[in-house]
């Protein structure tokens, strides 16, 4: 029989405040590679998808927010450009490899209506996380649209709203799904019909439904009509400045253009073209994308680490009070094993394993709870974002983390095993 | 062979003990008899190495042990020492078999490959064979005493030290693991020293040892 063993033995004796002390290892622990996980994965799927394209143009703003509603559909648009800055663009051969231009404006059920071109639908890039070519534009069923109020549903729009081919669906109003008495309203006069459905591609896109650009236009010349008919009021007195930027003439404005340069090396030089020669903004989504992991995510990583590792420093007492209290009520046995030719050493060894074994244990399930945490959020960021999360990932810092964790619970049994380790063998047998 | 001479150790303010002379030949077998508070516990804890006398020499099988180091007397009693005590002999969380196991493991005198058998064959001779794997709160306490008698023949060592091991029985189970504590040191041919207050008992062996002064007031 091994210390480890003897060490295990002793756990064991006492399991139900050493599985207490285990899961409190183990909260801090799930806490810490939780918030690890989470954070890499959807690094890695921003930055994943901010590769699609080199640059985002559009109306002038904040950067990001430009970004994140172009390429993510998570934000409000900054607002609208003129279709010319999406001609000069596209007819920038020098620069320019494709761009797609994107007008938003309604929604289905949440889901953002997204006009482009057919050319978008053969877009694809390498993914700089796996390598791979990433297509997630691919139709899974039917066929893209060739019409006006032909619509392409998101494979997460499929299954969630139960639109099939053929189906025909009213849009929204806006980018989210408000009652009429919050001002929400539908394009009755517009139905849409689905011609097709993409494959899942575990990305944004699979929350977004595809349409041609002239069926936003269309809908959207229509609008101030509409919007009288259904109010009473002009889009002015509403005070809705997009629909005022539509209505002047909806036939000339787009949200957003994608871009793909002939490099990515021209991204700082073009997004400075595009500032000083047109009215738009550029912005490049990996950049940006980085800023707000850095920026904000950055901090709300920092304080949840901090919390994860206060809560290891309260489980790191726990273990040592646990493990004092168990050496004074087991000092009859340390001093049999000592007349058995134990050495100081190893009744010192043997309490720092008994320390190590929770600490293990703990580590171990924290991780376990840790991927269960992630998968349910996950499971959110999907629904919401279309963003996929790997619950179970072992990335350098898990280790640094766990490794740490490790370390404490290490440290928090030196004291009971120095205590161990001094106690006076002979008196220990006597008073029993 | 254990020789004491002149063996000193304060045990308060005003308490010492004090042994003149023991001796001890090898395969003796002695019982270390007097009232309690008489010294003859702390005179089993010096020879064992337990407790480091303040001056005076203590030699165990040719080895003085007053010159050990704290590692060097652990190394000793785990080559050397077999222990019983009178209760609490066993560890608490392990089995029988365990508990003869672990004390292979620290006194390292076994080959790793025949702890199992060993410690299975010996429970088996002190009449344990259908208890190996249980814990000591399933054992009687005469049933721990056994497996401690096991646990201390199990390692080949050369001396048993038995500190009332029979005190927390009743007479009919003591007479029993009496009988087989000095079996078991004749068929291992082990130097056995027993402490206990009880004459009857201290009769039981060949030779027995009057401790009866050997704490006492220091002289001023």
């Amino acid at each position: 029989m091994t210390l480890w063993g003897i060490a295990w033995g002793y756990l064991w004796n006492r399991k139900f405040t050493a599985i207490l002390t285990i899961l409190s290892v183990a909260l801090a622990v799930a806490l810490i590679s939780s918030v690890l996980t989470l954070r890499e994965e959807t690094r890695k799927r921003f930055e994943e998808e901010g590769q699609a394209f080199d640059l985002v143009v559009g109306a002038k703003g904040s950067p990001l927010q430009l970004v994140l509603s172009s390429v993510y559909f998570m934000d409000n648009p900054t607002g609208n450009i003129p279709w010319e800055v999406y001609e000069q663009i596209k007819n920038d051969k020098e620069y320019v490899q494709i761009a797609y231009p994107i007008a938003l404006g309604d929604n289905y059920q949440g889901f953002r209506i997204v006009g482009t071109e057919k050319g978008l639908f053969q877009h694809k890039w390498i993914s700089p996380i796996t390598g791979e070519e990433r297509q997630p534009f691919q139709v899974a069923k039917g066929r893209i649209f060739e019409q006006s109020f032909e619509a392409v549903l998101g494979a997460l729009v499929a299954k969630e709203t139960g639109l099939d081919i053929g189906d025909s669906f009213i849009s929204s109003h806006g980018f989210v799904n408000l009652p009429e008495v919050l001002g929400g309203h539908g394009h009755e006069q517009h139905p849409y019909v689905v011609v097709g459905i993409l494959k899942p591609s575990n990305s944004p896109f699979d929350r977004a439904i595809f349409t041609s650009i002239d069926s936003v236009w269309d809908i959207h010349a229509n609008h101030e009509e509409e919007k009288e008919i259904q109010s009473g009021k002009s889009p002015e007195e509403e005070g809705d400045i997009r629909y005022q930027e539509w209505g002047k003439n909806p036939r000339s404005m787009i949200t957003a253009v994608l871009v793909q340069l002939q490099s990515p090396a021209l991204r700082f030089q073009y997004r400075e073209m595009i500032r000083e020669s047109t009215v738009a903004m550029a912005a490049t989504p990996v950049e940006e994308i980085s800023k707000l992991f850095e920026q904000f995510l950055g901090t709300a990583k920092t304080v949840l680490l901090t919390i994860g590792y206060l809560v290891v420093v309260v489980s790191a007492l726990s273990i040592m009070i646990g493990l004092y209290l168990a050496i004074i009520q087991r000092r009859r046995d340390l001093a049999i094993m000592r007349a058995l030719g134990a050495s100081r050493v190893e009744i010192f060894g043997s309490v720092l394993i008994e320390a190590f074994w929770i600490t293990l244990l703990g580590i171990f399930v924290g991780y376990v709870l840790g991927g269960i945490v992630s998968k349910i959020v996950g499971l959110y960021l999907t629904q919401k974002y279309g963003l996929s999360v790997t619950p179970f990932i072992l990335t350098p810092e898990h280790i640094t983390s766990f490794a740490t964790v490790a370390v404490m619970g290490l440290l928090a049994g030196i004291i009971p095993a120095w205590q161990a380790y001094r106690r006076n063998i002979a008196r220990d047998l006597m008073e029993l | 062979m254990i020789r004491v001479e002149d063996c000193y150790l304060k045990l308060g303010p005003k308490t010492v003990f004090y042994c003149k002379n023991f001796f001890a030949e090898p395969k003796s077998k002695i019982a270390l008899w007097g009232p309690s508070g008489c010294g003859k516990s702390t005179l089993l804890n010096i020879i064992s190495g337990l407790l480091r006398p303040d001056r005076g020499t203590v030699v165990v099988n040719g080895i003085d042990i007053t010159k050990l180091s704290e590692s060097q007397l652990d190394h000793f009693r785990g080559e050397n020492i077999g222990f019983i005590f009178q209760t609490f002999n066993l560890l608490t969380p392990f089995t029988a078999i365990q508990n003869v196991i672990i004390g292979m493991r620290f006194s390292s005198t076994v080959p790793y490959s025949i702890w199992n058998k060993t410690a299975k064959s010996l429970l088996e001779r002190v009449g344990l064979g259908n208890r190996l794997h249980n814990k000591p709160s399933q054992l009687s306490v005469g049933e721990q005493q056994r497996v401690a008698i096991a646990r201390a023949v199990a390692n080949r060592q050369k001396i048993i030290v038995a500190d009332e091991p029979t005190g927390s029985l009743d007479p009919k189970t003591a007479g029993k693991v009496l009988d087989l504590l000095i079996e078991l040191s004749n068929e291992h041919n082990v130097t056995l020293l027993l402490v206990t207050h009880d004459k009857t008992i201290a009769d039981r062996l060949p030779i027995l040892y009057d401790c009866s002064n050997l704490v006492r007031e220091e002289d001023k």
